[in-house]
C-alpha cells in the first residue's frame, strides 16, 4: 500500500495551495475532496486579494506576504486564473471617518504600505460615477484578486503534475491514529484507506467536523456572506471600491455608527464593489450567523442593492442578474490557524480564514509548509511569531 | 455536435470545453459552471443547461436528477438595481 507524506482534507483554495507548496517541495502528498475542487467557500466568495482591510501589524505583513507569493505563483502556474492587480479604493463619508482613515493611512505607509488619501476632487475625478457627497478616499495600490475558481484549479493542475493523487468525491470518515496516538491512516467513506503519518486539515467551515474525527473542538463558525452579480455593462468603477465605514469599528471607533437603514446594520451590510474580468461586477457584501444555512434572502438582496446605490447612483437601471451566499469560517480573533496540534502528532489545521481565503491562501501554504518540513521557507516574517499567532494554542 | 459548437452563447463555451471539465473531474452542471463559466452570464444558463447536463449523463453515464441537482436561484429574471434596491434606500 502506498504511504503518502501527507493527506490533505479539504479542495478549496487553502487545500490546494497547501497540495501545491508541499508537492513542489518533493512531498507525496493526498488530497480529499467531499465534492469538486472549490465548490465551497471558494466558489462563493469574490477573489479578493487584500492589504487594505487589515489592521496595521502583523495582520497587514502577513497579507502583504501572501500578496507577495500572487506575484510568484503567477509566474509559475499554468492554467489561466485572471489574476489582475488593479489596487483599490476605500470611500469616505464623514469628517470623523476622514480623521480614522488620515491617521491609518500615516500608520501604513510609514510601515512601507502604499496608500495614500484622495480629496474630494481627486477622488470624483478617478471615479466620476460615484454618489456626489463622497468627501474623499483612501487608495490602496497593491491590491489584487483572481477568478477564485480558476485559481483553486489552477494550483490542483500544477500539484497534480507534481504528483499530487487527488480523491475529489470521496469524503473521510475517519482518522485512525496507532498507538502511541500518532496519525496513522485516513479512511475514506467509500471504504479506502491511505496510509500518513500527516494529515492537514483544511476544511474550512466543515473543519470542526474533522477535528472531531481526533478530538479536537475546533472554534470555527459558519458565518454566511451574500453577493450580487451585475449584468455585463459599461464600466461604473475602475477597481475594488469599498466603504470606509465598514472599516471604522475595525480601526477603533467602535462606538461609530453609520447612518443607514436597521435593515442593513440587521444583516452587517457593506458597499463592496469588485469589477470582474468577465466585464461585469459583483456588490457585496453581508454578514450574518445562520449555522450552515446558504441560501440566499431576498431582504439581504435588497439591501445590498440599497447600499450600492447610495454609492453609486447610476447603477439603479444596471440588472442584477444572480445571487449567492457563501459560508466564511469565522473565527473570534479574526486570524486563521494555520497550526500544528501537540496533543496529536501530524495532526495540522489550517483553516479559519473567514473572508480572506483566497488572499491568505499562499502564506499559508508557505507556513504550512514550514511547519511539516521544518525549512526555512524564505518569506520576510518572523516565522516563530507568526507560528505562535496562528497557532491553535492560543484559544486555551 | 462537434467540439467547437459554442453551447453557452452569454461566456461564449464550446462542446470541447465542457467535455474537457468533465474530464477533470466536473459531475454536475454546477461543478461544469464553476470550471466553464457555462450559465453564468445573462440568461443564467436557461439555453445551455440542458446540453450541458446532457452531455454530463452522455459522458459519466449518470441519470438527469444526479447531473443536475435542483438549486434555487434568485433572481429568476434579471432586475435593476433600482427595483431591488428601492425599499431600504434612505
Amino acid at each position: 500500500m502506498i504511504k503518502y507524506d501527507a493527506v490533505i482534507v479539504g479542495g478549496g483554495v487553502i487545500g490546494s495551495c497547501i497540495s501545491y507548496y508541499l508537492t513542489e517541495a518533493g512531498l507525496k502528498v493526498a488530497l480529499v475532496e467531499k465534492g469538486d475542487i472549490a465548490s465551497g467557500t471558494t466558489s462563493s466568495c469574490d477573489g479578493n486579494i487584500l492589504i487594505s482591510d487589515k489592521k496595521p501589524g502583523f495582520d497587514t505583513d502577513l497579507a502583504a506576504v501572501s500578496q507577495n507569493l500572487f506575484e510568484e505563483l503567477d509566474q509559475k502556474l499554468d492554467y489561466e486564473y485572471d489574476y489582475t492587480k488593479k489596487g483599490s479604493l476605500y470611500l469616505i463619508e464623514s469628517q470623523e471617518e476622514w480623521s480614522v482613515a488620515e491617521q491609518f493611512v500615516k500608520e501604513q505607509t510609514a510601515n512601507g504600505y502604499a496608500m495614500r488619501m484622495l480629496d474630494y476632487d481627486q477622488v470624483h475625478r478617478d471615479e466620476p460615477l460615484l454618489a456626489d457627497d463622497i468627501i474623499g478616499g483612501i487608495e490602496i495600490e497593491t491590491d489584487a484578486a483572481v477568478y477564485p475558481m480558476a485559481f483553486t484549479y489552477s494550483l490542483i493542475d500544477k500539484a497534480c503534475k507534481n504528483g499530487l493523487k487527488l480523491y475529489n468525491y470521496n469524503s473521510v470518515e475517519d482518522i485512525i491514529l496507532d498507538t502511541k496516538g500518532q496519525i496513522e491512516s485516513v479512511l475514506l467513506s467509500g471504504g479506502e484507506k491511505i496510509r500518513t503519518t500527516n494529515v492537514i486539515n483544511a476544511a474550512g467551515v466543515w473543519a470542526p467536523e474533522i477535528g472531531q474525527m481526533v478530538g479536537l473542538d475546533i472554534p470555527i463558525q459558519p458565518r454566511q456572506g451574500q453577493i450580487l452579480v451585475a449584468e455585463r455593462t459599461r464600466q461604473v468603477g475602475k477597481r475594488k471600491i469599498v466603504e470606509f465605514g465598514y472599516m471604522m469599528a475595525k480601526f477603533g471607533s467602535k462606538n461609530y455608527k453609520r447612518d443607514i437603514h436597521p435593515i442593513l446594520e440587521k444583516y452587517g451590510i457593506a458597499f463592496v464593489f469588485e469589477p470582474t474580468a468577465a466585464d461585469n461586477f459583483l456588490i457585496g457584501s453581508s454578514r450574518q450567523f445562520v449555522n450552515f444555512d446558504n441560501r440566499i434572502s431576498i431582504e439581504v438582496m435588497k439591501g445590498l442593492a440599497a447600499r450600492a446605490i447610495r454609492f453609486f447612483p447610476s447603477m439603479k437601471d444596471i440588472n442584477v442578474i444572480r445571487a449567492y451566499a457563501g459560508l466564511r469560517p469565522y473565527v473570534n480573533d479574526h486570524f486563521p490557524i494555520v497550526s500544528a496540534v501537540e496533543n496529536v502528532p501530524g495532526f495540522y489545521i489550517a483553516a479559519g480564514h473567514e473572508g480572506d481565503g483566497i488572499g491568505l491562501a499562499p502564506v499559508t501554504g508557505k507556513l504550512v509548509e514550514h511547519l511539516i518540513i521544518g525549512n526555512d521557507i524564505n518569506i520576510p516574517l518572523d516565522l516563530d511569531f507568526a507560528v505562535q499567532k496562528l497557532s491553535f494554542n492560543r484559544f486555551f | 455536435m462537434k467540439d467547437d459548437v459554442i453551447v453557452c452563447r452569454c461566456e461564449e463555451v464550446t462542446l470541447g470545453e465542457i467535455k474537457e471539465a468533465i474530464e477533470a473531474g466536473a459531475r454536475t452542471v454546477t461543478d461544469v459552471k464553476r470550471r466553464t463559466r457555462a450559465g453564468m452570464g445573462l440568461c443564467q444558463g436557461k439555453s445551455c443547461e440542458i446540453i450541458v447536463q446532457r452531455q454530463l449523463c452522455k459522458q459519466l453515464n449518470l441519470s438527469s436528477e444526479e447531473a443536475h441537482p435542483a438549486r434555487d436561484r434568485a433572481p429568476v429574471r434579471p432586475i435593476s438595481f433600482g427595483v431591488l434596491g428601492d425599499e431600504y434606500n434612505d
